[in-house]
């Protein structure tokens, strides 16, 4: 079987599994189909999902097993296809090539491109990132006195950035004299300009 | 800490009049403000023909007197000569207050620069790269920014090093936050500046 989707050879269980899905009625599809676009826009919410797939499943009279692997194998097949950016088209293509009745591959794939800028920004989001800045605070004032000279009045700003490393998050305090902050400001301004230029 | 100038110091200042040459008091004015050492009490000792336990007071009482105008910001010729007795011997008493005016700004911005103080910014390199492809999704097209920052801890921790290097990346959102922060630092300063 040919997909654009996904070019590793698939489980058994898809196969059939997409047949199972023919025979759910157009607006148990509607409702299934809202419930995994939900769950490809928010991937963390996976208890959500299953509790959302049970109550589906007592609802319309359904054991919940078949319908989690039948599940599984409908978000296998759109992982596969955000990863390879498919369009509308190619993922009406890949659902018609697995057995899919046309309808409702016409539906799912109108729904896809309809909630695709959003899925894709979802997945740029978790995209490999190292160090990412997450937070800073700053505070800046002027010093008034030190031990070695009674009367300053030299303006320090100090700044802490919150660094993501893995799992958790690192503190770095730095602090800058005026002439610093005005190079900093400088050169993030150039960057800033520089990435806007990719627009 | 800068203390007070006692009778004692003064008393230790006079055996400058020993010294061979105005450069030699020049000379050992400037390196008992860093503080006192082994190597300049010999040095001293050696140069003016005084004992060690002499010339060691004498540094001492040079850097607590340097460190005093420090501290009050002594930058007249008269603040510095109200500091000395009046028995003092006038022409030295001049020659040191001349030498404490020469280097006063100096020190100054050197205490000023190396005061207690959180890791300070000593440089910081940047770089935008566009992301083309990941794990996540096979074609990309977004820039990112990595910052390389440079910091030097004035007082590291006994087994630290004092430079420590980070990379940091940043999202064109999180650029755009920084940059708004930033901006409105600029503001503040340039408000108080202003006044």
């Amino acid at each position: 079987m040919q997909l654009h989707s996904i070019k590793d050879v698939l489980p058994d269980s898809v196969s059939s599994d997409f047949q199972n899905l023919n025979r759910v009625n157009k607006q148990e599809f509607c409702h299934l189909t809202e419930i995994l676009f939900q769950f490809l826009l928010e991937p963390k919410e996976v208890k959500r999902f299953m509790q959302q797939l049970l109550d589906f499943a007592g609802e319309h009279g359904m054991s919940a097993g078949p319908l989690r692997s039948l599940m599984r194998s409908v978000l296998l097949v759109s992982q596969g296809a955000l990863k390879k950016n498919l369009t509308a088209e190619q993922m009406s293509e890949d659902l018609l090539t697995l057995g899919l009745n046309e309808d409702k591959a016409t539906y799912f794939s109108q729904k896809w491109g309809e909630h695709y800028p959003a899925l894709s920004k979802q997945a740029v989001g978790q995209t490999l990132k190292v160090n990412q800045l997450v937070d800073m605070e700053w505070k800046f004032g002027v010093t008034v006195g030190t031990s070695e000279v009674q009367k300053a009045g030299s303006i320090f700003l100090q700044l802490k950035l919150m660094v993501r490393r893995g799992n958790s998050t690192q503190n770095l305090y730095m602090e800058l004299t005026l002439p610093q902050f005005y190079h900093f400001l400088h050169e993030m301004e150039r960057a800033k300009a520089n990435m806007d230029s990719f627009n | 800490m800068a203390a007070d100038v006692t009778t004692e110091d003064f008393t230790n200042l006079q055996l400058l009049l020993k010294a061979p040459t105005k450069d030699a008091v020049r000379d050992v004015c400037v390196q008992s403000h860093r503080g006192p050492s082994r190597q300049l009490t010999e040095t001293t000792a050696a140069t003016f023909s005084i004992p060690a336990a002499q010339a060691a007071q004498l540094t001492q009482s040079l850097h607590t007197l340097s460190h005093h105008v420090l501290f009050q910001n002594l930058t007249s010729p008269d603040q510095i000569l109200a500091v000395f007795p009046e028995y003092f011997h006038s022409s030295l008493k001049n020659l040191i207050t001349k030498i404490l005016l020469e280097n006063g700004p100096e020190w100054r911005s050197e205490v000023l620069s190396h005061q207690v103080s959180l890791p300070q910014l000593q440089d910081l390199d940047w770089r935008v790269d566009l992301v083309s492809s990941s794990d996540s999704l096979s074609r990309v097209a977004v820039p990112t920014c990595l910052v390389q920052l440079k910091m030097e801890d004035p007082c590291p921790s006994a087994d630290g090093d004092s430079v420590s290097t980070v990379t940091v990346e940043l999202s064109r959102e999180s650029l755009d936050t920084i940059l708004d922060g930033l901006g409105r630092i600029r503001d503040q300063l340039s408000v108080v500046a202003g006044k």
